[in-house]
């Protein structure tokens, strides 16, 4: 009997064993279905939205704007060419060689960012009206507005180039998890980006703090939208309501600072990437310091190179010509840091400019036939980039839009504009097989030269994961 | 003790007095080397009371007249019957066991003789794993048991290899075994730094009727380490030294051009590096070389007095400098015996390795303490008490010149290692690893610390109740310095200094019964019931730290910039239920079930609880009378057995739909959505048969098994896809089927078995094939080159056909889907390559141990094959057309195989064909990488008794070790490839592909093993 009273004061020791003690929560999470009660539940999700801008929301693929969005569109294209010395980062897409297997991954970045804003206009309803409601939600409706015109850019034909039968992916707006979405038609896409944007502009606030969305962020998207879908005039009524009736542009002392994030002038958005985010992604696309020299991946094509004049404020905030491995190239510094002691590709992802904004409005203008009006507006932009600049006068008709696309593209290089503009004005990409990557225009050249206008690879290729998995999506034609 | 013995006595002859009849036996116990053995147990054959030998050895019992024959056994010892005559004194000596068969192994919580043993087990003795210079045991188990294949994941010093029993068993979960140590399960930080000689025992569980019991993380099989034990006897003081020479095991079938064969290359491709560009500028400046000059108008003459200059100020060999004087040196003292009361073994032990590559070292100190102590005569108390500490200077491993391995295959033979003002020479990388290693700092501190005790009561004679509880302690830091000055910070903008680590706490709480009874002296029966409770608290921490004044300082106080402070948390926990209930018939038939209730805090609300359960039978035909007169045949045992067992999502909240709020936008909280919820995820279960035999001829001069085996993995953990449209990509839960089938065999011959000569050959082979036979979409990736595809192995490459050199114009060809030929390179031609998968397919051990006098020789040959490999490595130093971004790569001298002209067959395509210059990959890199290699050969000495006698001491071993002496491969490179390189992560499969993963050593090991 001792024994066992002695063994059984042991076991009391030893053992222990409850059910309860499977019922274990994560220490950094929150269930789903308590994440949004109070406003400042939302609050945190509207700060995850724009966390998704920030981080790509999917650390494998980094390929939004705070990611390799700003040189995929200039790598496809004609803007730069590949460093014979870098490490060939990118040149899948480059030569044109992506498939579906390998393909630019902003297909599932996207809509990651889209499920966070489609979870705030789900949960906000149950909110009581005004101020806060109404902001949340024209935040909300635009960003997933904006994500929607990059992704179908990136992956379709563009509206004006579509026909009535050429489609494009979901336009997604609820988070249920077991949907398995078909296409639909790209027009019908561009009409929906169009009236999220349309909804939200009288909703949301008209100052939201840098790097949030705001009434003349939505403006400014707007005259993107309707650029692209050839609304010329509605592209103009929203670019006068982002830029305002007499617009101000950064002047060509204060343009350098927009690339040092020493100042906001000129930039209507921009995704903030603080000290602690420490994000180098948009600098190390371009390149690397190396033994105090600059290393890159890509440098500016020998033409383009050329088309920077001495006097254009641009030339040196974009480009800095210097030796690697005593090889003299032109390097893009257009992310190279902050000021001070600001670290390696670590600045604010720079989505919106008024500069864009003019530009869009100045084609809109010259496309709808008001030659004098687009002229004024190319020659605010040029005063405000060349110094010394004189007024063109009586440049009109297409010499006028030749120059306005010219300056566009000048201006919005290594940006992510120029391949998705040439696809918008259904234009090949043509690149001189002459010129290598050196700054004399020697050195290792151009491989791939020519995408026909309308080649199927305008249009990227949907991830295989998708097309394999969710059978009623397809592919795009050619992959 | 002796007082007590001596008032036991006086009873004794009190009793004598009392019954007339008996008389008294004396003697005295000694061991084959004459020594005495303390607490022999003397019985008279039949009787239930004995008495027990004295220290010196000496007993005394009263026998009565009817007594015939006097049993005298101890522990590890022959026991002996020796007729009962008509003298008073009979002195006995015992023969040494054959203690492979009375070793007593733990399987399935409880202890069981070796002999007994009736499933698929693997037992790996302390002998195979002691004083050899791998400081990880995992290493060490390589080819040591039939159906364990063990990879090791890289060269470098501690690290732990990757194990698979009977075949890769998951596709998303661990394909790992469970390791059990000293009874619970333990985290690889905790067997990684197990000091290998404190083991007594491995046994490897393979099939279902031993691994059942373990329930739901054995799916994958068992390991149990048991550690040493005091054994009978005065204690043994026993010290051991050991020193190994490392050095680098040559890569096979490959060689880096030297300097003239790479500039010569260089030349030949039209290609100019920067070295000798700025000589000839240099030279056009002084007027010396006129100013058209380029390399490829210069003379003959000047063109090689360049090269000659070159060469001259170039490192040569880089292996000089990137890699180390490597060595391994260890001390141990261990101290062990067991009286009547108590067993004990201590040890303490020191290893100081310095890695081959430039910089890394690691040191590690542990010490032991194993202690068991009857209380009582029915309750029996024990602990065993480990810790362990390790220091580790890690170097980078990446596919950059941060890694100096990689640095060796990036930087040519004729660019300097210094600069003429004597800093490093960046070379063309824009890197130094030399640098790199001295100021960019990484070092791992390791601490382990392991306890459990334990007591146990006996009962009725039959049952016993053991309580146990153990706790794993494991502390990790990680301390990084990129030290303000060096190149990194300069490249990077910053300096700072990060401390990385975490916490993790194991505890385990068993409780058992088990009952053993012998009805009728023929019907055995053994029962076990428990219940176990464990759970594991893992809490990390990271804090970084920029702007550090002068690298003198490297805490974190010292920034003037805080950059990162972060910490995390997370737990399971387990609840189980098991029992086994075996029968056998007069060790001639037996049969066996065994069950667990296992229920698990990763899995959802609606699943969480599992069964598993295994039966299985044996008969040992050599048991049977009608076979006893079959002389030629000793032993022969015939077994089965099926069941099941689970394995766990490496995922602690996988059921979970949560939002994460460890996120932020403009240095504000945010709350991101992280996982969609699935309640029904459930176990992995592994359901699988095996039928074996074991068998021994001649009094088992042959011995040898055969197993049969096939094992079935349902409810795969896979993370199901979902429409990427709707922000994930997948959700986890239990898809597909992988079957895993194949056959084991090990032979064992004793060829000599001369007293002075004995020789002992054997052999093991393993073969396994892999098949997925269900999954949610038929073949989909797994890895860029590789894919799932029902009825093909895990991983079955997935690539574009090379089809060789156009001998006509020079260009690669490539074999399009329709195996039509084409030059031009698309993805979309890649195709499934069945049955090329990294997966071995068989593998095994040849083995040979020569005993002659005191000489002992053995030698351990390892091979295995089957598999391929993506050979990343040989492909980035192949420029393949001379790519001027890898032609500035050192190259292998096979580069210049290439196309010159119309009709030439050659690997490589034109040099100067612009179209060329690509390095795509292809099944032009895909190679076999089967392999034989002489793991290992010992010689060693032992010191006669007589001489050892004469210097006072019991015994001196003396050795000599060769580990990894002789490889042949037709790979290019070293065969045996676990991670690519580390920084890469933990790969999806091991040796999908390589790439400058930390190199592989040969070593010559001396060492001397002294008894006191």
């Amino acid at each position: 009997m001792k024994k066992f009273l002695c063994l059984i004061a042991l076991s009391a020791v030893f053992a222990s064993c409850k059910k309860a003690e499977l019922d274990l929560q994560p220490f950094n999470q929150i269930e789903t279905a308590s994440a949004f009660t109070t406003q400042t539940d939302v609050t945190l999700a509207i700060n995850g939205m724009y966390n998704g801008l920030r981080t790509n929301a999917n650390a494998n693929a980094n390929s939004y704007v705070n990611g390799t969005w700003n040189i995929i569109a200039d790598v496809m294209a004609d803007n730069v060419i590949v460093s014979s010395l870098g490490r060939q980062s990118l040149t899948f897409f480059g030569d044109w060689r992506y498939n579906a297997d390998n393909t630019f991954n902003f297909f599932q970045t996207g809509y990651t960012i889209i499920r966070r804003a489609n979870a705030i206009l789900e949960n906000i309803e149950a909110f009581p009206a005004g101020a806060f409601k109404d902001n949340t939600k024209g935040e909300a409706l635009a960003i997933r507005a904006m994500v929607y015109l990059d992704m179908v850019r990136t992956y379709s034909k563009t509206f004006e180039n579509a026909s009535a039968t050429d489609s494009t992916m979901a336009y997604i707006t609820t988070t249920d998890a077991k949907i398995l979405p078909s296409k639909e038609s790209v027009k019908g896409f561009y009409n929906k980006v169009i009236s999220d944007l349309t909804t939200a502009l009288p909703l949301i606030g008209a100052n939201n703090g840098v790097g949030r969305f705001n009434k003349t962020v939505v403006s400014g998207l707007l005259s993107r939208a309707y650029l692209y879908t050839g609304d010329f005039a509605n592209c103009i009524t929203a670019a006068n309501a982002a830029l305002g009736t007499t617009p101000v542009l950064p002047n060509i002392a204060d343009f350098p600072k927009i690339w040092t994030d020493d100042t906001n002038n000129g930039v209507l958005f921009k995704v903030l990437n603080t000290v602690l985010d420490n994000v180098n992604t948009q600098g190390v696309n371009y390149f690397q310091i190396v033994g105090g020299l600059i290393k890159s991946e890509y440098v500016v094509e020998y033409n383009l190179n050329k088309k920077y004049l001495s006097n254009d404020v641009r030339t040196s905030s974009y480009i800095q010509t210097s030796l690697f491995n005593g090889v003299l190239q032109n390097h893009i510094v257009k992310y190279r840091s902050r000021s001070g002691a600001g670290v390696a590709g670590v600045v604010d992802a720079k989505v919106l400019r008024t500069a864009e904004v003019l530009l869009n409005r100045a084609e809109a203008y010259q496309r709808s036939g008001s030659d004098l009006n687009a002229l004024a507006d190319l020659n605010l932009l040029k005063a405000n980039r060349y110094t010394g600049f004189i007024n063109i006068v009586g440049l009109a008709g297409p010499a006028l839009l030749a120059e306005i696309l010219a300056e566009r593209r000048l201006e919005l290089a290594f940006e992510s504009d120029r391949f998705w503009d040439l696809k918008r004005r259904n234009q090949p990409v043509v690149r001189d097989p002459n010129f290598g990557d050196r700054a004399d225009g020697t050195g290792v050249k151009y491989i791939f030269t020519n995408l026909a206008a309308g080649d199927y690879r305008f249009q990227l290729p949907y991830p295989s994961t998708e097309v394999n998995f969710n059978k009623a999506f397809t592919q795009n034609p050619g992959y | 003790m002796s007082k007590i013995f001596t008032l036991f006595m006086c009873a004794m002859l009190l009793m004598l007095q009392l019954n007339a009849q008996n008389r008294t036996i004396t003697g005295k116990i000694t061991d084959a080397d004459g020594k005495p053995v303390s607490g022999a147990s003397v019985q008279v054959k039949g009787a239930k009371q004995g008495v027990s030998a004295d220290d010196q050895g000496a007993f005394s019992i009263s026998v009565n007249s009817s007594a015939k024959i006097l049993v005298i056994s101890a522990i590890g010892l022959l026991p002996q019957e020796i007729r009962i005559g008509t003298g008073s004194v009979i002195n006995a000596t015992l023969a040494p066991g054959d203690k492979s068969l009375d070793e007593v192994v733990v399987v399935g919580y409880q202890a069981v003789k070796k002999k007994d043993l009736n499933g698929a087990v693997s037992v790996i003795s302390s002998k195979e794993l002691a004083q050899k210079p791998i400081s990880n045991f995992t290493q060490l188990l390589q080819g040591k048991s039939t159906g364990l294949q063990v990879v090791g994941a890289s060269g470098q010093p501690g690290t732990s290899g990757f194990l698979r029993i009977r075949g890769t068993g998951s596709i998303n979960a661990s394909s790992e075994p469970l390791i059990m140590i000293d009874g619970i399960a333990v985290t690889s930080t905790a067997f990684a730094l197990i000091n290998p000689n404190d083991i007594e025992n491995v046994t490897v569980l393979k099939d279902a009727s031993s691994a059942a019991i373990y329930g739901s993380r054995a799916g994958n099989g068992v390991i149990v380490v048991t550690t040493k034990s005091g054994k009978a006897g005065v204690a043994q003081i026993r010290y051991s030294f050991q020193r190994g020479f490392v050095s680098l095991q040559e890569l096979p079938n490959v060689r880096l051009m030297d300097s003239k064969e790479k500039l010569q290359w260089e030349y030949e491709a039209g290609i100019t590096n920067p070295i000798i560009d700025s000589m000839i500028s240099n030279r056009k400046a002084q007027g010396v070389f006129p100013a058209t000059a380029t390399l490829f108008n210069l003379a003959a003459d000047q063109r090689l007095a360049l090269w000659d200059l070159t060469t001259s100020r170039g490192a040569g060999d880089w292996r000089n400098y990137y890699l180390q004087n490597a060595s391994t040196e260890s001390h141990e003292v261990s101290i062990s015996g067991a009286t009547d009361k108590m067993k004990y073994f201590f040890s303490v032990n020191k290893l100081d390795e310095v890695g081959l590559v430039y910089k890394s070292n690691r040191n590690r100190i542990g010490a032991r303490l194993n202690m068991e102590y009857k209380a009582l005569d029915w309750l029996t108390t024990g602990v065993n008490v480990s810790t362990a500490y390790a220091r580790e200077y890690q170097n980078r491993e990446l596919f950059n010149s941060q890694a100096p391995w990689t640095g060796y295959f990036l930087t040519n033979p004729y660019e300097p290692v210094y600069l003429p003002n004597g800093t490093y020479n960046l070379t063309f990388q824009g890197f130094s690893p030399l640098e790199g290693q001295d100021f960019n700092t990484f070092y791992n501190n390791n601490l382990s610390t392991f306890a459990t005790g334990f007591v146990e009561g006996k009962f009725f004679k039959h049952l016993a109740i053991k309580s146990l509880v153990a706790l794993n302690y494991n502390t990790l830091l990680s301390e990084s310095y990129l030290q303000p000055g060096s190149n990194l910070a300069a490249i990077l903008g910053y300096n700072s200094k990060s401390d990385a680590g975490n916490q993790d706490l194991q505890l385990v709480y068993t409780n058992t019964a088990t009952w053993n009874q012998t009805f009728k002296s023929k019907h055995n029966i053994s029962l076990l019931a428990g219940q176990e409770f464990s759970k594991r608290n893992f809490y990390s921490y990271a804090l970084e730290g920029r702007g550090f004044p002068t690298a003198s300082v490297n805490t974190i106080d010292n920034a003037s910039l805080a950059q990162r402070a972060t910490t995390s948390r997370s737990q399971f926990s387990i609840i189980s239920y098991f029992g086994s209930a075996a029968y056998d018939f007069d060790k001639k038939y037996g049969v066996k079930l065994s069950g667990r209730r296992d229920g698990s805090s990763r899995f959802g609300i609606n699943n969480r609880f599992a069964n598993f359960w295994a039966v299985s039978g044996w008969w040992n035909a050599k048991n049977e009378n009608f076979m006893s007169k079959v002389s030629f045949l000793s032993d022969l045992k015939v077994r089965g057995s099926i069941g099941t067992a689970g394995n766990v999502p490496n995922q602690f909240y996988g059921s979970l739909g949560t939002y994460a709020l460890n996120a932020a936008y403009n240095n504000l909280p945010a709350a991101i959505p992280a996982q969609i919820a699935n309640p029904d995820l459930t176990w992995e279960k592994n359901k699988n048969w095996d039928l074996g035999v074991d068998f021994g001829f001649l009094e088992n001069r042959i011995t040898g098994t055969f197993d049969y085996y096939n094992r079935v993995t349902n409810d795969l953990l896979y993370p199901q896809p979902v429409s990427l449209a709707t922000g994930f990509a997948s959700v986890l839960s239990n898809i597909g089927t992988l079957k895993n089938s194949g056959f084991e065999i090990g032979l064992s011959g004793d060829i000599f078995r001369q007293k002075d000569f004995k020789w002992n050959v054997s052999v093991s082979y393993t073969n396994n094939t892999n098949k997925v036979t269900s999954l949610i979409s038929d073949d989909v990736p797994s890895t860029g080159t590789s894919r799932l595809k029902i009825g093909q192995p895990l991983n079955t490459y997935f690539l574009v056909r090379w089809a060789g050199i156009n001998p006509a114009n020079g260009k690669n060809q490539y074999y399009k889907a329709d195996n039509s030929i084409t030059e031009t390179y698309s993805a979309s031609d890649a195709v499934l390559l069945e049955g090329k998968t990294p997966l071995a397919k068989y593998f095994g051990s040849v083995n040979s141990n020569v005993t002659f006098k005191q000489f002992d020789l053995s030698l351990q040959f390892y091979y295995t094959g089957g598999n391929y490999t993506y050979n990343n490595q040989y492909q980035n130093n192949l420029a393949d057309g001379g790519g001027a971004s890898v032609g500035l790569r050192p190259q292998y001298t096979a580069a210049f195989d290439y196309w010159h002209k119309a009709g030439d067959i050659s690997q490589f395509p034109s040099l100067n064909d612009p179209t060329q210059k690509q390095n795509l990959t292809t099944t032009k890199y895909l190679e076999k990488a089967d392999y034989v290699t002489l793991r290992d050969i010992v010689l060693s000495y032992n010191l006669s008794d007589a001489i050892a006698k004469r210097i006072k001491l019991s015994g001196v071993r003396f050795y000599v070790q060769g580990t990894n002496l002789w490889l042949k491969t037709k790979f290019h490179g070293l065969p045996e490839i676990g991670v690519s390189n580390r920084e890469n992560g933990t790969p999806v499969q091991p040796g999908l592909n390589n790439l400058y993963a930390y190199p592989s050593s040969k070593a010559v090991t001396v060492g001397l093993d002294i008894r006191f």
